[in-house]
């Protein structure tokens, strides 16, 4: 036995060495959504728009379509503005979620809806406009409860209101026809 | 065309370190004189060719040479001279090569002072040395080459050193750091040539000692000195933060640091023999697993380098290789080895082995929060994250009887000590450290049962314990100048390196607790208040550098009225790289910092300042410092420097 006892560092190690050789092919940033195979969580929120309709997970049931998280503000959400009208284009159903940047009243910062309204409408005028329409979360409360930990994030959502597919980081060509295109298809069925 | 000497000096040195791990090992294990002589002209050479080599990349900095990619990826004609050659450093290929070098340096220095060492013995420590420089080398040549070149269409320009890294700190940060890693790479070699030879007594431990007290010193410098750049550079104040890579130096380190206490016993008393082995094997095993961490993407971390699997792939094998190869060695050869030597429950040899278990203690703590999301997400089982609370919950319990004993540990003596001569020396002790504690806290802050104080009492415990066992140590010489002058090095140095672990604990537990900060909004004129400090903007103007445009604050500090002092904090802007850096202003003083870092423009005429105080704050590198000075005098005892068969008789009665 106490031969065997010399063995347990070799042995700890070898046990390390094979986690570490799996971590060498994931992505460390790579993390399992949690809101996967979950439905919408449920909420109101205004359209950007027309802040008099109110959205809420019901009214959105019926067709697949892509919740896609974004602000102004957000310099890769800008850049993927024009591939996503491209995807409108083709037929895709794409609804903008509004990411607020929260006001700090220390710094003098007011909301003002109608500032925000020619912002985004000058911002869709110029860079294209991908969107059916955009939700404003002012408060951040969906997009909290979707576990969003930046902008852009894109969420495919499926005739039931399921999240079938979290997808962080911007939507190009390249990650459509890998990681998105196929499961949207299977949906339309 | 010196790019390409570099380069061809590289490949030499590859092939040198083929030689040296090959011919002082089949020396050593046949017999043979003249392969085991050959050891040290080829370390030797080792080095001529990796330092030109080295020289050679520098050069292609300093002489803005963008045809090499890396130069090209990591400098820029405007970036000042200094940077420029610090620059090499600042990427993976040539971190690499200054890697190599400091391997090359290390071994030729064992192959520079171990002359007097049993030749056999040598001929093992350089081979085991070439054979982790072949693993190393390769890994530069072939995957990490820094002399890649991109003729013909090479940029007219270079995309600039990252600028985070363009700091003082930095220039010193990385060589100190490698000279600790890799040092522990001859400690490493001094193991497994003993484990080769098989034969266990004492002296193998005082050999690798002095080596092992110099990686530890410059590994110590070096942790010290990336905390204090981030510290001034990421512009939150912030000074340690449970970074997967920094806790890849801080475990070979705490594992170092058991080495240092475990070779004592191994050497004076020829006990803890196999652990002793194994910590050796450990601290170099924790640098490689730090490298490969570093360097594979595994870890998400803001000092991984550009993640390239094949690396991480390279690196494991060599991580399997050299740590399994060592291990299963140890295991096999280990077994039959025993000590003999007794002592009994109150010894030093007791107090000790607690002082091992603790720093192995907690270095478990580091590697479980640093690969334990690593393992949680290959299991299946989601991805977490393992952030400061855990690691400060868990260092808290262990710092308390880690340092209770660390007071008690030099006044006890080998084998076996009586209780009462100690009680009242440890009085006095414990009556000095209640005066201590309670003073600085009533003269700085009031006084009140929190982390501070316990910060204090451990603080005050382990430096009046180290200080008051030196005057009698010195008394015993007969008066104190005279002991002054007979004392040997040592025992001067573990002194210092204890109270430099008193002053951290103090450090880290006061700012821990009296730190205050505020964001706040500020026009020119305004004036904040913060822990009784005056903060005044006075004017917010442009400012122009040579790679470099931003905006620089003054303000004044005053203290109920009276000034203070002036600070100047900048915000920069590298076009080339485009970001942002924070050049924090800093006010230091032993009892406190004060810090401020300048932030957005808000509007036209005011802007965005983070402010601090910080007490106590220096003490943290303050204790750094004087430990690793503790280990240097350490090395300077004159018993390191006697060899011969006689005075390592004397060397064990005296013991």
């Amino acid at each position: 036995m106490r031969k065997l006892a010399f063995f347990i560092p070799f042995v700890l190690f070898i046990g390390l060495s094979v986690f570490l050789f799996s971590g060498l092919f994931s992505d460390p940033m790579a993390r399992e959504s949690s809101v996967l195979n979950k439905p919408l969580p449920a909420f109101s929120l205004p359209d950007l728009q027309q802040p008099d309709n109110l959205w809420t997970a019901e009214k959105l049931k019926g067709k697949p379509y892509l919740l896609n998280v974004w602000g102004t503000w957000c310099v890769t959400c800008n850049a993927e503005l024009a591939y996503l009208t491209e995807l409108r284009e083709q037929g895709v159903m794409i609804i903008g979620l509004y990411y607020q940047q929260p006001s700090d009243a220390a710094f003098g910062e007011v909301f003002n809806l109608t500032a925000l309204q020619q912002e985004v409408k000058l911002k869709l005028e110029q860079q294209g406009d991908p969107y059916q329409w955009n939700i404003l979360d002012k408060d951040r409360t969906l997009i909290f409860d979707l576990g969003v930990t930046g902008a852009p994030e894109t969420f495919l959502i499926d005739t039931k209101g399921m999240i079938r597919y979290h997808h962080i980081g911007d939507i190009n060509p390249q990650v459509w026809q890998q990681k998105l295109a196929a499961a949207y298809q299977s949906l339309q069925e | 065309m010196i790019a390409e000497y570099g380069q061809l000096a590289l490949t030499f040195a590859f092939c040198v370190s083929l030689a040296l791990a090959v011919v002082p090992l089949y020396g050593s294990f046949k017999g043979n004189q003249i392969a085991l002589e050959l050891g040290n002209p080829l370390a030797y050479a080792l080095f001529f060719l990796t330092a030109f080599s080295f020289w050679a990349l520098s050069y292609a900095f300093w002489a803005n040479d963008f045809t090499v990619v890396y130069v090209a990826s990591n400098s820029n004609s405007l970036l000042p001279w200094y940077y420029r050659l610090t620059a090499v450093w600042g990427g993976h290929e040539g971190s690499m090569l200054l890697w190599l070098l400091v391997l090359a340096g290390w071994t030729a220095a064992v192959a520079l002072f171990s002359r007097s060492l049993p030749l056999q013995f040598q001929g093992r420590i350089l081979g085991v040395m070439g054979l982790i420089a072949v693993g190393f080398y390769a890994f530069v040549l072939f995957m990490s080459n820094p002399f890649m070149l991109s003729l013909p269409y090479y940029p007219v320009d270079g995309r600039d050193l990252n600028p985070l890294l363009q700091d003082f700190g930095m220039i010193i940060h990385p060589p100190m750091l490698y000279m600790g890693y890799v040092g522990f790479a001859v400690s490493f070699a001094f193991a497994i040539a003993a484990l080769m030879g098989g034969k266990f007594d004492s002296t193998w431990a005082r050999w690798a000692r002095p080596w092992t007290l110099a990686a530890w010193m410059f590994l110590t410098l070096g942790i010290m000195l990336g905390s204090w750049w981030a510290y001034a550079e990421l512009g939150w104040g912030g000074w340690w933060f449970w970074d997967p890579v920094e806790n890849a130096s801080f475990m070979p380190w705490l594992v170092g640091t058991a080495l240092i206490h475990s070779l004592a016993v191994t050497e004076k008393r020829g006990t803890f023999k196999s652990w002793t082995v194994l910590l050796a094997i450990g601290a170099f095993s924790l640098s490689l697993l730090g490298a490969f961490l570093v360097r594979s993407g595994v870890l998400v971390s803001v000092h991984s380098f550009a993640a390239d699997p094949d690396r991480g792939l390279y690196l494991l094998a060599f991580l399997l290789v050299v740590v399994g190869g060592s291990l299963l060695l140890y295991a096999i050869r280990m077994n039959s080895v025993r000590s003999q030597a007794r002592y009994e429950l109150f010894s030093r040899e007791v107090l000790l082995w607690g002082n091992n278990i603790f720093l192995l203690t907690a270095t478990l703590v580091v590697l479980l929060g640093t690969l334990f999301p690593l393992v949680h997400k290959e299991l299946g089982l989601g991805s977490i994250s393992i952030g400061e609370p855990f690691f400060n919950q868990l260092f808290y319990y262990l710092v308390i009887p880690f340092s209770l004993l660390l007071g008690l540990g030099p006044w006890v003596r080998w084998k076996q000590q009586q209780v009462q001569p100690l009680l009242k020396p440890m009085s006095l002790v414990a009556i000095a450290t209640l005066i201590l504690a309670l003073g600085t806290m009533a003269a700085t802050q009031s006084i009140q049962a929190n982390l501070a104080l316990l910060g204090l009492l451990l603080g005050a415990w382990v430096g009046s314990s180290a200080i008051f066992e030196l005057l009698q140590r010195l008394q015993q010489f007969g008066s104190i100048t005279q002991g002054l002058t007979k004392l040997n090095a040592s025992h001067f140095g573990m002194t210092l390196a204890h109270i430099g672990f008193a002053v951290l604990v103090v450090g880290v537990a006061m700012t821990k607790t009296y730190s205050v900060e505020t964001q706040v909004r500020m026009k020119a004129g305004d004036q904040v208040e913060l822990a009784g400090y005056q903060f005044k903007l006075v004017e917010v103007y442009d400012l122009k550098g040579p790679n470099y445009s931003g905006e620089a604050a003054e303000l004044d500090v005053s203290y109920q009225g009276d000034y203070v002092t002036h600070l100047h904090a900048e915000k920069r802007f590298y076009p080339v790289q485009r970001s942002v850096m924070t050049e924090a202003a800093v006010h230091a003083r032993l009892s406190r910092d004060l810090y401020v870092a300048l932030g957005e423009s808000l509007s036209e005429d005011s802007w965005a300042l983070s402010l601090y105080v910080k007490p106590f704050v220096r003490w943290i590198w303050l204790g750094g410092l004087l430990m690793s000075l503790g280990g240097l005098i350490a090395l300077c005892d004159k018993r390191y420097r006697r060899r011969t068969a006689s005075l390592d008789q004397k060397d064990k009665a005296d013991a």
